[in-house]
């Protein structure tokens, strides 16, 4: 039983650094010069030091859609982080036999948050450039959707048992 | 003991060399007005000497791409003069005190040939060494929002709504477990006959509450495993 406990547990950390990696670090859209998030982009100077610039505001690369996949992104890390306490808290006060409903509510709706960001970020971005390549946080945001969507129907399925 | 105290922070002060003392002038960093609107520049500034009647404030305008300042307002000797033959002829008002050490200026009207930095120059004799600070003024058509605000501003609702249910949520059942309490004293009150007994209604029937409630608490930290 606490085999099974530790491992529910390190894979929801799992989930969460995942997500915080894919939110915070710079790599959703790579090219040879430049390397882009959904916050900033970085370009190669000749000297080999990467330079921070503004992401390009033109038409096609829509503001509102960028908000949507930078809010969407932080509120899975946030829901994620919840998930994991309301759990901490559950395993203590939950009666026997019950389900961890909470947390897998709130790791769902990170599941789903992560998502949102990761396909309007597919949909609508970089769709006629075709010399870059999905970079790894990318991967990673797309990884995570899939880690917390299990741990959460994990947390619909599990019951507080005895030893 | 603390008056010797005091005189000994009195002493030090006074000693504290000359060239510490400068004066430290406040300006905005950047602001952001509309196309016809007035803007306030506040001024202010922090200097160890009492404010002077010397005191001096002046602004100067250079105008974005420009290398030359043009002087705009300057006060001095209890009075204010303000740019009568430059850009900002009758644009401009004094609205500082200098008494309080404010020497703030309120410009009219704004145009987009007022996109510039306006730098403040502060003196209190005998302190008079001091770095002016500059503050950017950016004339728009419309005020554009800044980027961060929209994406904090999703995250602050949906983080609201949640919250929101929470408490709805806490709040319902703490009702609906009140209404089920008041039912079951009111069926307690009306079984037992003397009034004595009927205040220990109450007591009594929140006790065996309290006490299952801890049982169950025991029962679950045993359980997690």
């Amino acid at each position: 039983m606490l085999i099974l406990l530790a491992g529910i547990f390190v894979l929801h950390i799992i989930g969460i650094i995942m997500l915080l990696v894919a939110t915070i670090d710079n790599a959703w859209w790579e090219t040879d010069m430049i390397s882009t998030d959904v916050w900033f982009r970085w370009i190669k100077m000749s000297n080999g030091l990467w330079n921070q610039t503004d992401l390009p505001t033109t038409h096609t690369y829509p503001q509102e859609y960028l908000q949507a996949v930078q809010a969407s992104s932080v509120l899975a890390c946030i829901f994620s982080i919840i998930s994991i306490l309301v759990f901490l808290a559950q395993l203590f006060t939950l009666t026997k036999g019950k389900r961890f409903t909470l947390s897998g509510i709130f790791q769902l709706l990170a599941a789903l948050s992560i998502m949102i960001a990761a396909a309007i970020y597919t949909d609508r971005f970089h769709l006629k450039e075709n010399n870059g390549w999905y970079g790894h946080c990318y991967i990673l945001a797309w990884i995570s959707f899939s880690i917390t969507f299990i741990s959460s129907i994990i947390y619909f399925v599990l019951r507080k048992k005895t030893a | 003991m603390l008056t010797f105290l005091a005189l000994a922070a009195v002493a030090f002060l006074g000693t504290v060399p000359q060239q510490s003392q400068s004066i430290v002038i406040y300006t905005g960093w950047e602001r952001h007005a509309l196309v016809g609107s007035d803007v306030r520049l506040s001024c202010s500034f922090f200097s160890w000497r009492w404010t002077s009647d010397d005191v001096t404030f002046s602004w100067t305008f250079r105008p974005d791409g420009s290398r030359d300042s043009i002087s705009i307002f300057h006060y001095t000797g209890g009075a204010a003069y303000l740019d009568n033959k430059g850009p900002f002829r009758d644009r401009v008002e004094f609205v500082g005190n200098p008494a309080r050490r404010d020497g703030s200026i309120v410009l009219k009207n704004l145009d987009f040939n007022d996109n510039g930095t306006f730098t403040c120059d502060a003196k209190n004799p005998p302190d008079i060494v001091g770095r002016p600070s500059s503050v950017r003024l950016l004339v728009f058509e419309n005020v554009p929002i800044q980027a961060g605000v929209i994406t904090g501003a999703i995250i602050g609702v949906v983080l609201g709504l949640l919250v929101l249910i929470v408490v709805i949520y806490y709040l319902m059942r703490f009702l609906v477990a009140r209404r089920v309490f008041n039912l079951s004293v009111s069926k307690h009150g009306k079984k037992k006959k003397e009034g004595s007994q009927q205040r220990q209604g109450p007591a009594a029937s929140a006790e065996p509450a309290k006490a299952s409630s801890d049982k169950k608490k025991q029962e679950s930290r045993k359980d997690k495993k």
